[in-house]
């Protein structure tokens, strides 16, 4: 994950196809442009993992039933606690023989659709559920040194809490930080990088213009500063976080994509 | 064995809308999944087959469009697919559906088992399955939670009562509904789903099923309905958790951990 940064390479959030979408091979081919794009471009492809809850299909399958021409360095796979134990076991066993060894560890969001681990499956003890520590513990013992695990921040937690959730993330094995999106600037994330400067931290950038979607995502009322523009707060962040990454959510392909090929520079410079 | 699953397409939203003239559903224009209690019956039958051998056909009656719901089924594990889909079948109620899908039943011929959700999201009415017992004038066990001792033409289910569970046994062929404890339905893969994309399903009218036509449609219906409005909408919802305070936080950590907030 330092390289990454080092070399200034974005973190591009691309959502797989909704399984009950009606139109499922436009949604395939659309899914593939984006992340050839992002592949071409050298950018990071992280892939959801039932974002929201909605039912989609998995990073590594799509990779593998398209044929996707993947770089595994580039790619990061989202991975949360809603999975039976052998869908656990074969996204995993699919990223090794994939190449992928970046993979984002959350307790994510369930569905009633949703299996969710539970802690017999995992052999977590102690625990009434599974949450993103157990998991990590999980993978790190099943399948030692073989994946980069990051965790999530969220600064718009009550501090203490979150802190301590940290702390049991990192002692559970994660070796890199994403963070909740940031609107120019958030204390608490300026807080745990100083408390943990060897941790590599990616700052998450919302890139839709709509803020109230934000408030929803995180579940926390998100100060409008009218209008927003994702850019010029992209730009920000690079100046805010210089020594940090970046990972752009919800961002336009069509509008946005392009200019990122000045916006790490122009912002960390000016 | 031989197992066909009744599914059903149903609005995929909670703001469907009633039209005042006829009384039902407007489904134009509105996102449409499968009935999730059916979910529950497909992952059965699935398991069943995987158990014992078999095939599993996936049965709905519906526009074309409900196609889609079958080729979803067949992308988690169902053999093949039947859609009923004829202008003669509108406006049946239960009555009439359940005798149209019966007959399509008896069309595909040798079936050992058929198995429905407890009802459809949308009519609420846990009326078909039982109608398809009634018109093929089968065993039928209702609000099935699990199903064991599948063999020499019998299984025995472990059906939910609101004060507890019986165990009955049943000579097959039968009809079973379930609810949704019991099982945890399997999510369709990208593989699955390409594979379905392509299988040709046949699509059979009222005269291919040897209907009546005076016992499918609005004449084959005995159900008028009078007035229906839409369900107030529900923003909230309380959970009850009892037991004594250890058990209590436990299950609020569990409940919540489970919807994410923790």
């Amino acid at each position: 994950m330092k390289q990454h940064i080092k070399n200034r390479i974005y973190h591009v959030e691309v959502l797989p196809p909704k399984q009950d979408t009606e139109k499922l091979d436009d949604d395939l081919a659309v899914f593939v442009t984006k992340f050839n794009r992002i592949m071409e471009r050298g950018f990071c492809a992280c892939i959801t993992d039932n974002a929201m809850g909605n039912l989609a299909f998995q990073g590594t399958e799509m990779i593998e039933e398209l044929n996707i021409q993947a770089k595994p360095d580039l790619v990061m796979i989202h991975l949360n606690t809603f999975h039976s134990k052998d869908n656990l076991d074969g996204i995993l066993e699919s990223c090794r023989k994939i190449g992928i060894r970046q993979l984002l560890v959350v307790t994510g969001d369930g569905s009633d659709r949703l299996p969710k681990l539970k802690p017999a499956d995992i052999g977590a003890k102690g625990v009434e559920s599974v949450s993103s520590v157990e998991l990590l513990r999980y993978i790190i013992g099943r399948w030692p040194g073989e994946f980069e695990l990051g965790v999530a921040f969220n600064p718009y937690e009550p501090e203490e809490h979150e802190f301590a959730k940290f702390e049991r993330k990192l002692a559970a094995g994660a070796t890199f930080v994403i963070t909740q999106p940031v609107i120019e600037r958030h204390p608490l994330v300026d807080k745990l990088h100083a408390l943990h400067p060897e941790v590599p931290m990616i700052v998450e950038a919302w890139m839709s213009k709509k803020l109230d979607l934000l408030s929803e995502a995180v579940g926390y009322d998100i100060p409008q500063c009218a209008p927003y523009d994702p850019i010029a707060n992209l730009k920000t962040l690079h100046r805010n976080y210089i020594d940090c990454g970046v990972y752009l959510s919800i961002i336009g392909f069509k509008t946005q994509f392009d200019l990122l090929k000045t916006t790490w520079e122009t912002g960390a410079i000016s | 064995m031989k197992i066909v699953v009744c599914i059903k397409q149903v609005p995929g939203t909670n703001d469907a809308k009633i039209d005042p003239e006829t009384k039902r559903i407007i489904r134009e224009g509105i996102k449409a999944v499968m009935n999730p209690f059916d979910t529950y019956a497909l992952e059965e039958a699935i398991r069943i087959k995987e158990k014992v051998g078999g095939e599993v056909i996936v049965l709905t009656m519906g526009p074309q469009r409900a196609e889609l719901i079958l080729r979803e089924a067949l992308s988690v594990g169902a053999d093949r697919g039947v859609l009923l889909s004829d202008r003669a079948f509108g406006g049946s109620d239960t009555w009439a559906t359940s005798y149209a899908l019966s007959k399509a039943i008896e069309k595909i011929g040798s079936v050992d088992l058929v198995i429905c959700g407890k009802q459809a999201i949308d009519g609420d009415t846990a009326q078909v399955g039982p109608g398809i017992a009634a018109h093929l004038g089968w065993l039928q066990a209702t609000y099935v939670m699990a199903i064991s001792d599948i063999g020499n033409g019998r299984l025995t289910t472990k059906r939910m009562h609101e004060d507890g569970w019986d165990r009955c046994t049943l000579v097959l062929p039968a009809v079973l509904t379930v609810v949704k404890d019991i099982n945890q339905p399997r999510i369709p893969t990208l593989k699955g789903r390409l594979a379905a994309q392509n299988v040709e399903i046949p699509l059979w009218t009222a005269m291919d099923i040897g209907a009546e036509l005076d016992k499918i449609g609005l004449n084959g219906s005995p159900t008028r309905v009078v007035k229906t409005n839409p369900p107030a909408g529900r923003s909230k919802t309380t959970l009850r958790i009892e037991g004594t305070p250890t058990e209590c936080v436990r299950k609020l950590v569990h409940e919540l951990r489970l919807r994410s907030f923790i």
